[in-house]
């Protein structure tokens, strides 16, 4: 499984603000479509899902596919209007998930 | 009273790497109840395991990498290529080449990139991207050459100029006589000047490449991640022998600030030059027990931060004392050595004087000042972190020699000489490269 996430979230916003989360696991995304050197072909096992939540309410998510290159990195914008805190989720084919939270100050 | 206990703890490690290293010094430790020393990089000579190889015995090459053996042609440790002839060779028969052979030839990639990865040669050729490393080759079927001149110049340029950075295509045995001819005939087909599609065809107004991203973000560099997490968990990481690096060096922050920015460094104990890589394999051993061999993971992610953590320092390799002055000197020599099936030396693709800041094909030559100042790197062509020994085992496999083990004395010398081209630099560790 994945190596730990990488999180870029401001510490603190505006009510009001718009602003923006950048996200990187590091997971080799293997597609399913590539042979070994006997020939075999290696199985698909991909991150095929990441959201995020804020206070528990979606704010982003999205399906991944096999043509996705390593290290999946999101950069994505949110409007804040309270305190709280992100969660961040990633699916794997094996079916674990790696979670993420980070808080933020709204003023 | 504090002063007092560090200077006894200090002496009293140095009497226990003599008696008998690590495992002494832990037993002493506990019987007379002292805390482990927490700054033992103050401690004079770092004990060094100093009995085996540091990496793996017998070396074999990278899977993945070309798998050819070039034994019989020179490498940095051994001379073994075929001798430059005495002189051009008469041609005993008229040369019955075919052109259209030829231009196939001129652009054979196989062939160690054959002609167009240093020439230009006019419309044709079959490719896009020349290099520049050589002269324009565009009308050389005006210019007066004979057959058997142009038939020796590409057999073995040597036997017209012995200081010619044109591999012996024909000594060294990469085209054979029929092909040769082929080329030959192809060459005097040429007679117009270059037309490029576009700018970046030109090698003369190709764009240089410029690596401008942050580097030190690990959002952007992968490379980073062994400083952010993997080196850190190695840090703690106890050994066999009991004690962790952590256990002697608490504050590596501190404590490694400009370290890493003097190495690599002649070592009178091993009669060679340690980079940090060997010297993190060595002096590991001798603690905390730790097995990392040279281009571990472990090896790297340390040499990363190890590195990283004299960033902002200036590069300033001891090349005065009389042992670094012998070691800077043998460097030298290596880099001038012509090895390989494809007859390289070092300064001829890095030194300013001859191929370094021209296209080699669509890759740039980079000179030797700048090239340790981001060692290891973060290789976005391999997803991987290469540190200076596998950047050199790479040259060499690439010009079609063998390469040596990372932890080669000949790589020792040349590492020092290299490094001290960069002399004066600033350190900014791990950088990106293509």
């Amino acid at each position: 499984m994945a190596e730990r996430p990488r999180l870029k979230v401001p510490k603190e916003a505006k009510k009001g603000e718009v602003i923006e989360i950048k996200t990187l696991i590091s997971h080799a995304m293997e597609s399913g479509l590539r042979k070994d050197d006997s020939g075999t072909l290696v199985p698909r096992k991909i991150i095929n899902r990441f959201t995020c939540e804020f206070n528990g309410k979606a704010v982003f998510a999205c399906d991944l596919e096999p043509g996705m290159a390593a290290n999946p990195y999101f950069q994505f914008t949110v409007k804040v209007e309270e305190s709280g805190t992100f969660r961040f989720s990633w699916t794997d084919d094996d079916g674990t998930v790696v979670t993420a939270d980070e808080a933020i100050t709204v003023t | 009273m504090r002063l007092a206990r560090v200077v006894s703890q200090t002496r009293l490690a140095r009497i226990c790497w003599r008696a008998g290293g690590p495992v002494a010094l832990a037993a002493l430790g506990l019987v007379l109840g002292l805390a482990p020393p927490g700054n033992a990089e103050k401690s004079g000579a770092a004990p060094l395991a100093l009995d085996a190889d540091a990496s793996a015995r017998p070396w074999v090459r990278y899977h993945g990498w070309p798998t050819r053996d070039s034994a019989q042609f020179n490498s940095l440790a051994a001379l073994a290529s075929p001798p430059a002839p005495a002189g051009p060779r008469k041609l005993d028969r008229p040369l019955t080449g075919d052109a259209a052979k030829g231009r196939v030839l001129v652009a054979d990639r196989t062939r160690g990139g054959s002609c167009l990865a240093c020439h230009v040669m006019g419309p044709a050729g079959n490719a896009d991207l020349p290099g520049n490393v050589g002269p324009d080759l565009s009308e050389i079927g005006k210019a007066g050459r004979d057959d058997a001149w142009l038939f020796n110049y590409v057999y073995d340029a040597r036997a017209y100029n012995p200081d010619t950075l044109m591999p012996p295509w024909g000594t060294n045995g990469i085209f054979n006589e029929a092909e040769i001819g082929d080329i030959v005939a192809f060459l005097k087909t040429l007679t117009t000047p270059a037309q490029y599609h576009d700018v970046l065809d030109d090698p003369a107004k190709r764009p240089t490449p410029v690596e401008k991203r942050d580097n030190l973000d690990s959002m952007v560099n992968p490379g980073m991640w062994a400083v952010e997490d993997k080196a850190p968990a190695l840090w703690a990481l106890p050994g066999p022998n009991g004690p962790a690096c952590a256990t002697c060096h608490r504050q590596p922050a501190q404590a490694f600030e400009a370290w890493a920015a003097a190495m690599p460094k002649w070592e009178p104990r091993l009669d060679k030059v340690l980079g940090v890589e060997e010297f993190v394999t060595r002096h590991a051993k001798a603690t905390t027990g730790h097995v990392w061999l040279m281009q571990s993971e472990e090896n790297t992610a340390l040499a990363v931060y190890l590195r990283f953590l004299a960033n902002g320092g200036t590069i300033d390799v001891d090349t005065q004392s009389a042992p670094a002055k012998a070691a800077y000197g043998r460097g030298e020599a290596l880099s001038t050595r012509k090895v390989g099936q494809l007859n390289f030396a070092c300064v001829d693709c890095h030194s300013p004087q001859r191929g370094a800041n021209k296209w080699i094909r669509g890759q740039w030559l980079a000179q030797m000042r700048g090239q340790l100042d981001h060692f290891p790197t973060w290789r976005t062509s391999q997803q991987a972190i290469w540190d200076i020994r596998k950047r050199f085992q790479w040259c060499q496999v690439a010009i079609w020699a063998n390469e040596l083990p990372p932890h080669a004395k000949e790589y020792g010398d040349l590492e020092l000489y290299l490094t001290a081209q960069s002399n004066g630099l600033k350190l900014n560790v791990p950088g990106i490269r293509h």
